[in-house]
């Protein structure tokens, strides 16, 4: 067998669509079996355009003589498939003739795959979206219940480590009556009256350096100096409840149900933590806050209870009185006064 | 208490679903009886779509409501014995890629289940 006969052979039987073309008019002289296989009505003297319609054939001709190349793809429908090829057209020279060489390659598959890695693509990307969301929803709900620093410790090691806070102010408050309340009024409105005034006192306390550790019922728990330490720990607590007392005041005055606070203030050292496994909650104890409640259980209604030493470190911040002596929580013998809200609502 | 393993992840995720999909998707197009619905169909937007429910009904990402399969068929006169044969060439398709026996079920299961949103004529 020649040479030219294994090469025709060759050409005929590989999985690429090969064909000649004369340059002048574009017309079909030699295409391979598997050129005939997609194209099975062609013939040989027809021209390029009567199998790709869409090709502008003197695009074509320009193509070939100014960069020597012309390439293109081309879908078609072959007995319910769709198929794409990647069709190059390059001169060549047969005797004295000019001939051209189209190769055409089936690219059906990759353009398939390229369409469904798209699809994967923004499917992706849609879920990671959602995913973002959601841990922007469990960020929120988590920085609700413990301070940042704490939230990104436990973020990075899963667990939080208890820690002794010094020199934290602590500010506990409830209300007069409240069980009285809660029996006269229906339960939505007192869990919407307590939700609004709770966030009233987180707006307050986060004007003043404070962050709200807790609330249990009617009991608010809110500390200065923690986790961060603060010289104005006392003094923040002390400014936030004088404006918690005022809030009410003016709150009462256009709302159907009253609301009387007592709050104790105290300062010294908490121990932070994060409490639980299953249904776990940041909070704060320690002497401080016994101290705090102990001491808001001395306060009459809308008055702040606290030690006259933790009084001194506040200065001229704040008026007080007298308010007789009574008991830290370990029993320590204190002189008490009332911190004073300025608004002259607090007379005895 | 380890969380159990989908069946999308045990056989290799998408890029295994896919193949599954392109390999039944090759066999219809082939049939007599079931190839004539793609005529007017573009390959690759029902190989995704389908690659997608069949990876939702192995416990992977994605998912396809009712209704769209319903809009999807709903302009095709699909017979019992359609969905028969597909549910049958499945069952290949699926054993063919070494899909045990229990999780083909399952998968051919879920397609029979919608047999009432596909099945029109």
């Amino acid at each position: 067998m020649s040479i030219e006969a294994i090469n025709e052979q060759l050409l005929r039987a590989i999985g690429v669509g090969v064909a000649l073309l004369d340059t002048s008019e574009l017309k079909f002289r030699f295409f391979n079996d598997t050129f005939k296989e997609w194209f099975a009505e062609i013939e040989t003297g027809q021209q390029l355009r009567d199998v790709f319609p869409d090709i502008d054939t003197a695009e074509v001709i320009r193509a070939l003589q100014e960069t020597g190349q012309f390439t293109s793809e081309a879908s078609f429908r072959i007995r319910r498939r769709m198929m794409t090829i990647a069709m190059t057209i390059n001169p060549a020279l047969e005797g004295n003739q000019k001939v051209a060489v189209l190769v055409c390659q089936n690219i059906s598959r990759i353009k398939e795959l390229e369409s469904m890695i798209d699809s994967y693509s923004m499917m992706v990307e849609r879920n990671t979206r959602e995913i973002k969301r959601e841990k922007e929803q469990v960020e929120k709900l988590l920085l609700n219940m413990m301070p940042r620093s704490v939230y990104e410790e436990y973020k990075t090691f899963g667990v939080v480590t208890p820690r002794t806070y010094e020199n934290v102010a602590v500010l506990c408050l409830d209300f007069s009556g409240f069980s009285a309340t809660v029996e006269q009024q229906d339960a939505g409105v007192i869990v919407s009256e307590l939700n609004d005034i709770y966030t009233a006192f987180d707006r307050i306390g986060d004007q003043f350096g404070c962050e709200r550790i807790k609330t249990v019922g009617d009991l608010y728990i809110t500390v200065a100096g923690m986790p961060d330490p603060s010289d104005r720990s006392i003094q923040s607590v002390s400014d936030a409840a004088v404006r918690f007392v005022r809030y009410l005041e003016n709150r009462n005055k256009s709302h159907p149900v009253d609301w009387n606070c007592r709050i104790g203030l105290a300062a010294g050292s908490v121990i932070g933590s994060v409490v639980g496994v299953q249904k776990y909650i940041y909070d704060v104890f320690g002497p401080a806050v016994a101290d705090a409640m102990r001491l808001r259980e001395a306060a009459g209604a809308m008055e702040i209870v606290a030690a006259a030493d933790f009084a001194e470190r506040f200065g001229e911040a704040h008026e007080t009185e007298a308010a007789g002596s009574g008991a830290l929580a370990d029993g320590t013998a204190v002189e008490l006064v009332r911190v004073l809200s300025g608004n002259g609502s607090l007379s005895h | 208490m380890a969380q159990q393993q989908s069946m999308f992840d045990k056989y290799g995720g998408f890029s295994v679903v896919s193949k599954i999909v392109l390999d039944l998707y090759e066999r219809l197009l082939d049939d007599d009886d079931l190839g004539p619905f793609f005529d007017d169909v573009e390959f690759a937007r029902i190989v995704d779509h389908q690659t997608k429910f069949v990876s939702s009904v192995m416990g992977g990402p994605a998912s396809y409501t009712d209704v769209q399969i319903q809009k999807l068929h709903s302009h095709l006169p699909i017979s019992d014995a359609h969905f028969d044969k597909l549910a049958l060439m499945l069952t290949q398709v699926l054993q063919d890629h070494g899909v045990e026996d229990e999780d083909a079920q399952e998968v051919v299961g879920a397609f029979a289940q919608r047999r009432g949103l596909v099945v029109n004529d």
